[in-house]
């Protein structure tokens, strides 16, 4: 997996690729974490070109989104998609983490 | 030891050969110049000899041309009469031991007034001076005393054998008699000093360079005048020579010596040897002086040094050979012993004693270290072993979880054998690590069966803390409560009080009156199970729900459906459809779908087998990564109970 992060005015964009598993999202986690703890901001999700999201996955993403949450920011995700998108929806994540089609418009939600 | 063998030969090869190098250059310099240097000396020493010889045989020569001058002169001035010159002959050839005979002859011409005898001549023989005049003329036709009266000057003959014995080389000195009678200057007469060239023989002879060096005396013509061979003397020329044996170099250095000049020169000579030569003129009388030395004696001596010198360098050389290799030997071989000590270690033997350090050198630096390596592979060795042990221990307390975990589901089928309206069955293959998945099934009353199929999130010894929390929750909240929207919003919310790591788990519940078949169920973001209908699988559509355990307020929806008698739901988690062959190719949901149509007719048990089977086949060997659990239940309705 990778993770690109890109800073825009009013919040992070987290850009994964690859497949976020019980074995990558440790990492996941870790960098968002210390992304958190030196600059309590809101954060984008980008998953356009995550391939896949395993059970372990979804936790860490709760609990980044949770962390958030705690320091009083926003937590969206964007472009969630094809296999991604069905696992978001079985498990019932769609509903609870706020989704959108676009980068463009998760910031546009923020702003 | 091949190492340390070939360290020391390389060292030593190397130096003997530098060694040999810088020997080789510095004697055969050495050689060079010493020959240079000698050639040079030699040079001047044999100029030096040539020309005090030629000094000696000039100065005796020119003694005795001298008192043939003063008796010509005197025979000038003073008017003798036969007697006194007779006398004044003797006296002086007495007085001159250097000179053989001494004489004087005059032109028979009366107008010059000649004596009588016309030529008085005395000569030694031993101690005595004999009288032997000549009064037949025959002087006035030879060339001693033609020579000089032609020239008006002094002459020397070309030496020739004495007419008495044969034997002994003559030279005869002339010098002209003038009579000045007022008008004109006219040749009276010749005095003549015969020399015996014996005592030149002898000076030419003494004359040596080295053991085979010699000398030789040439006359104005070239003939040879004195030489060791005796057979040349007076019967060859350098020029006659030189034909014969043809040398023209010997030729051109005769012409050089006719024409007077003197040189140093290397030649071959007549016997092919490389030799060199000084040779220079004797003035007064025309002839040239030569001194003959071999180069190969000449060279000899430098020669012979320059063995010595070579002997004594390879005798420098080998003793240097052996005092390296004996070094390179000393210093590497502790090298070796480290060596081998090391390659015992290197095998597993960290006992092995390392060679004890005897010096502060590099090979008692790196003994201290290989002692301090052992040391640490040593200590790094045994905390491997405890960690192995650890891991193991760790690895077996797995296990048992494995099997606690496993052991809390229920395994025994049929589970219910005194209800036959319905039958029930279920199976776990659990991943090598403990995981998350459970299964569960129990009466709330005799009417409602609850039975659930739940997944925790990740693996692992958390993923398993967490489930067995799960399971039990949902069983003892599920017997109190007894609706499964009612059952997971009260687990949820258990769970999410203090769930800072947002463990979850997603839990399909469903609860089947017995009576009717009517299920009512709740999803906890679980996968849809699989409705088994007419012999047509689909997926049962349902509400997704959010997983069980992150946030407390979730709400839940009940769901029903009413199942036939002959109806299956089967209940499975995401470790089939996600099963993987070698090529990372997903089991997936139509295949799911396909086997448990086919299989629509079979038993439960068999069912689940298939099921199994197949993706176990699919996975094809490819290692599984997810617990596979699956859970089926078949309504057969009343009727079933009451045949």
């Amino acid at each position: 997996m990778d993770i690109q992060i890109a800073k825009e005015e009013k919040a992070h964009i987290l850009t994964l690729s690859g497949k976020l598993d019980g074995v990558t999202a440790p990492a996941y986690e870790q960098r968002v974490m210390a992304l958190l703890e030196a600059v309590p901001c809101s954060l984008i999700i980008d998953f356009a070109s995550l391939d896949y999201i395993s059970s372990a996955g979804l936790r860490a993403l709760l609990a980044t989104a949770k962390r958030i949450k705690l320091k009083g920011a926003q937590f969206h995700c964007a472009n969630v998609t094809g296999t991604v998108r069905e696992i978001f929806d079985i498990s019932g994540f769609s509903s609870i983490l706020r989704m959108h089609d676009s980068v463009a418009g998760a910031l546009a939600a923020i702003g | 030891m091949q190492t340390t063998k070939s360290i020391a030969r390389t060292f030593t090869l190397i130096v003997s050969v530098c060694t040999v190098l810088i020997f080789s250059v510095a004697i055969g310099s050495f050689y060079h110049r010493s020959r240079v240097a000698l050639e040079q000396e030699v040079a001047n020493n044999a100029a030096h000899l040539v020309l005090a010889s030629i000094n000696r045989v000039e100065t005796t020569l020119h003694a005795i041309g001298k008192v043939a001058e003063d008796t010509s002169r005197s025979l000038e001035i003073a008017g003798y009469h036969d007697q006194s010159l007779t006398t004044l002959l003797k006296e002086t050839l007495r007085d001159n031991r250097d000179i053989h005979g001494f004489g004087a002859a005059f032109d028979p011409n009366p107008a010059f007034n000649p004596p009588h005898p016309v030529v008085p001549y005395y000569f030694r023989q031993g101690e005595r001076l004999v009288f032997a005049p000549e009064d037949n003329f025959q002087h006035l036709s030879q060339d001693w005393y033609q020579i000089p009266k032609e020239l008006g000057q002094m002459a020397w003959s070309e030496p020739s054998f004495d007419k008495a014995s044969g034997t002994i080389l003559m030279t005869s000195c002339s010098v002209p008699i003038f009579s000045d009678n007022g008008r004109e200057k006219q040749v009276r007469g010749v005095v003549v000093a015969d020399v015996s060239l014996e005592w030149l023989t002898e000076l030419v002879a003494s004359i040596r360079v080295l053991d085979t060096g010699y000398s030789f005396l040439l006359s104005r013509n070239g003939t040879f005048l004195t030489h060791p061979d005796r057979d040349l003397i007076m019967n060859e020329t350098i020029f006659s020579l030189a034909e014969s044996r043809h040398k023209p170099d010997l030729r051109e250095i005769g012409r050089k010596m006719v024409l007077g000049e003197s040189g140093f020169v290397a030649y071959t000579n007549i016997h092919d040897v490389s030799t060199l030569m000084y040779y220079a003129p004797v003035p007064s009388t025309g002839w040239t002086l030569a001194v003959v030395f071999p180069e190969a004696e000449l060279y000899a001596d430098v020669r012979n040094l320059t063995l010595v010198v070579a002997g004594i360098a390879l005798a420098g050389i080998l003793l240097l050979t052996a005092a390296v290799y004996w070094v390179a030997r000393r210093v590497t071989a502790p090298l070796g012993a480290l060596a081998e000590a090391t390659e015992a270690i290197a095998s597993g033997h960290f006992d092995t004693e390392l060679p004890a350090v005897k010096s502060s050198d590099e090979v008692g630096k790196l003994t201290l270290a290989f002692t301090a390596m052992t040391g640490a592979l040593k200590k790094y060795i045994r905390n491997l072993t405890e960690t192995t042990a650890a891991k193991e221990r760790i690895q077996s307390e797995l296990k048992m979880a494995t099997d606690i975990q496993a052991s809390l589901l229920p395994q025994l089928f049929p589970a219910f054998p005194d209800r036959p309206e319905f039958d029930i069955h279920a199976a776990m293959d659990p991943a090598k690590e403990v995981g998350g998945d459970f299964y569960d099934f129990f009466f709330i009353d005799p009417t409602n069966l609850c039975f659930l199929m739940a997944d925790v999130a990740d693996k692992g010894v958390p993923a398993a803390l967490y489930m067995m929390v799960a399971k039990i929750l949902l069983k003892t909240e599920g017997q109190r409560l007894g609706e499964p929207e009612q059952i997971l919003s009260r687990v949820n919310e258990i769970l999410a009080a203090d769930n800072d790591s947002c463990m979850f788990t997603t839990v399909f519940c469903a609860i089947l009156n017995t009576e009717n078949g009517e299920v009512r169920f709740a999803n906890a973001g679980h996968n849809a199970p699989v409705l088994i209908s007419g012999g047509q699988a689909e997926f049962l559509s349902i509400r997704a729900g959010f997983v069980l355990g992150p946030i407390a307020e979730t709400v839940y929806t009940a769901e029903r459906i009413t199942l036939e008698p002959g109806d299956v739901l089967f209940l499975y988690t995401d470790g089939i459809t996600e099963a993987k062959s070698r090529s990372e190719e997903l089991y997936g949901e139509e295949r799911l779908l396909q086997t448990l149509q086919t299989a629509s007719r079979q038993e439960l048990a068999e069912m689940i087998r298939t099921v199994r089977a197949e993706v176990f086949r699919h996975a094809d060997g490819a290692p599984q990564s997810d617990d596979v659990t699956m859970l089926a239940i078949k309504y057969r309705g009343m009727a079933a109970r009451n045949p």
